[in-house]
């Protein structure tokens, strides 16, 4: 299978937080959404695979070229929004898409001119006039206008309306059915990802506490709610994570099918959702 | 490359305009009162000097660098294009500016005394020297750290100065111009005219490669 980003051992060393040795990949063809609360690594992990930031060490993959040695190449072929749009605030949207376009030799002008009227963008208005919301679309018709085979998203649902962000999110899903384009984008809106990504990679703590396919994390992972008598070792070896609450323990667990053949019949267990798990995960340490 | 140097200036049209504009006045003003050829182009290539800087200000205040390490280029590719223009944009404005001088009503200087050998070359040295010292500066501290920089220089020029002034220093500027100038007289002796002249332009050419290997070896290493 063609790879569209390869990421071995990836570290990146700031004083107060390390990106610790990260690995994960992503398949021509699919969606990745990038998880994890707020300061986990998500934009981190980003900005290395743009190279916008110094790795300590490891290696970076994308379209199997080096993200160093093939920099201008595999840029050509990236669509890349930033979590926060930063373009020259005083220059009118019209002289920013005819600043970038000049870089891009599959540069769709109507499809660029039709996302514009789409997502209701002013082309004459100063980019510092436009609210996070607008200049997010803009960054985004900016992506998506030069027919990238890999799009590159950060936080692209923040600022954004519901209603746009459902169509954004149908519209990436539109965009995978032409096999060679991926995706991936970061996100803490759990639903995004429930709704969009083929794969999910989950980070806390500079850390990545799995990486696999969703259908994977919806078979497997489950939350278990029971009495005490869950917290005999016997069960215990069951679960990721478990805290005790007023009314008893609540567990999560990445075998559920396991779980509900050993597990007492008094334990409630359900399929747990990236939100499940990322509450657990603030809670405590969640290992896959 | 083109790209880089097209988006640069589509990015800041309107600026170079009215920036551009103001120039050709100013100098156009005050230089024509000038009635001294060293002292015109002192002031004009420090000042042609900053036109540039100011554009890569204007990325640095609007943190638009990252949209430029987006974009299908290496940060090799970017500061070359960087180097290209500005001096590019410094020699324009230089020459603007003198002809600005020459048009104005009462000028002082005619066109012999502000292009000759001499002139033009000590024009392109000191740009060289603004240039090639400040733009790893720029480049390393961003905006705010140049300004502090320039300022600091200042600030202790003017120390130096008045402590030399009171005898508190051991400073004599003029037996340091004096050598410098004998220096180059005795180097012009020794070499003949022209090739004193390849001489200067070699170092000049010596000193702007390291000053750019300098900046891509910093902005490569520069997280955004």
């Amino acid at each position: 299978m063609d790879m569209a980003l390869e990421i071995k051992n990836l570290r990146k060393e700031y004083k107060s937080f390390t990106l610790k040795d990260v690995s994960f990949s992503l398949p021509q063809g699919f969606i990745m959404g990038l998880v994890g609360p707020n300061g986990a690594g998500k934009t981190t992990i980003i900005k290395l695979i743009m190279n916008l930031i110094r790795r300590n060490a490891g290696e970076v993959k994308v379209f199997g070229l080096d993200n160093l040695k093939g920099e201008a190449e595999i840029k050509s072929r990236l669509g890349f929004v930033h979590e926060t749009p930063s373009f020259f605030e005083d220059i009118s949207l019209k002289d920013i898409k005819a600043a970038v376009s000049l870089f891009y030799k599959r540069w769709d002008e109507k499809l660029f001119r039709s996302l514009i009227v789409e997502f209701g963008l002013p082309l004459e208005k100063k980019f510092k006039k436009l609210s996070h919301g607008m200049k997010m679309k803009f960054s985004l018709a900016l992506a998506l206008s030069h027919d990238a085979d890999f799009l590159i998203l950060d936080e692209p649902t923040s600022g954004l309306d519901p209603v746009f962000r459902r169509e954004l999110l149908e519209r990436l899903s539109g965009l995978i059915q032409n096999e060679r384009k991926s995706i991936l984008f970061s996100t803490h809106i759990t639903s995004d990802l429930e709704r969009t990504a083929d794969y999910i990679t989950l980070i806390n703590h500079g850390e990545i506490v799995f990486s696999l396919p969703k259908d994977d994390v919806r078979e497997r992972w489950g939350i278990v709610k029971g009495g005490k008598e869950l917290l005999a070792e016997s069960y215990r070896k069951l679960f990721q994570s478990i805290h005790e609450t007023s009314f008893g323990v609540e567990a999560l667990t990445l075998d559920i099918s396991a779980a509900r053949r050993v597990l007492p019949a008094g334990a409630v267990i359900d399929r747990a959702s990236i939100e499940d798990i990322m509450i657990f995960m603030d809670k405590g340490d969640v290992r896959a | 490359m083109r790209n880089l140097i097209l988006k640069d200036l589509i990015l800041n049209k309107k600026f170079l305009s009215y920036v551009g504009l103001f120039y050709i006045l100013y100098v156009g003003v005050f230089g024509s009162r000038i009635d001294n050829p060293k002292v015109d182009i002192i002031f004009i290539t420090f000042l042609s000097f900053i036109l540039p800087v100011m554009i890569y200000t204007r990325e640095d205040k609007f943190k638009a660098t990252v949209v430029s390490c987006s974009l299908p280029a290496t940060r090799r590719q970017i500061i070359l294009a960087r180097y290209i223009l500005g001096w590019l944009l410094m020699l324009i404005i230089y020459v603007l500016d003198m002809m600005a001088i020459l048009v104005a009503p009462g000028h002082k200087l005619g066109a012999a005394d502000l292009f000759n050998a001499r002139t033009i070359f000590l024009a392109l040295a000191l740009m060289t020297l603004y240039f090639s010292i400040l733009m790893p500066f720029l480049i390393r501290f961003g905006m705010v750290g140049f300004f502090v920089f320039l300022i600091s220089l200042q600030v202790l020029g003017v120390i130096t100065l008045t402590l030399a002034s009171k005898k508190m220093l051991n400073l004599d500027i003029k037996a340091w111009v004096a050598a410098i100038n004998n220096a180059f007289m005795s180097l012009n002796a020794r070499l003949g005219t022209p090739g004193y002249y390849a001489f200067l332009l070699a170092m000049m050419l010596l000193l702007s490669l390291g000053s750019f290997v300098c900046s891509v070896f910093i902005f490569k290493r520069k997280d955004l």
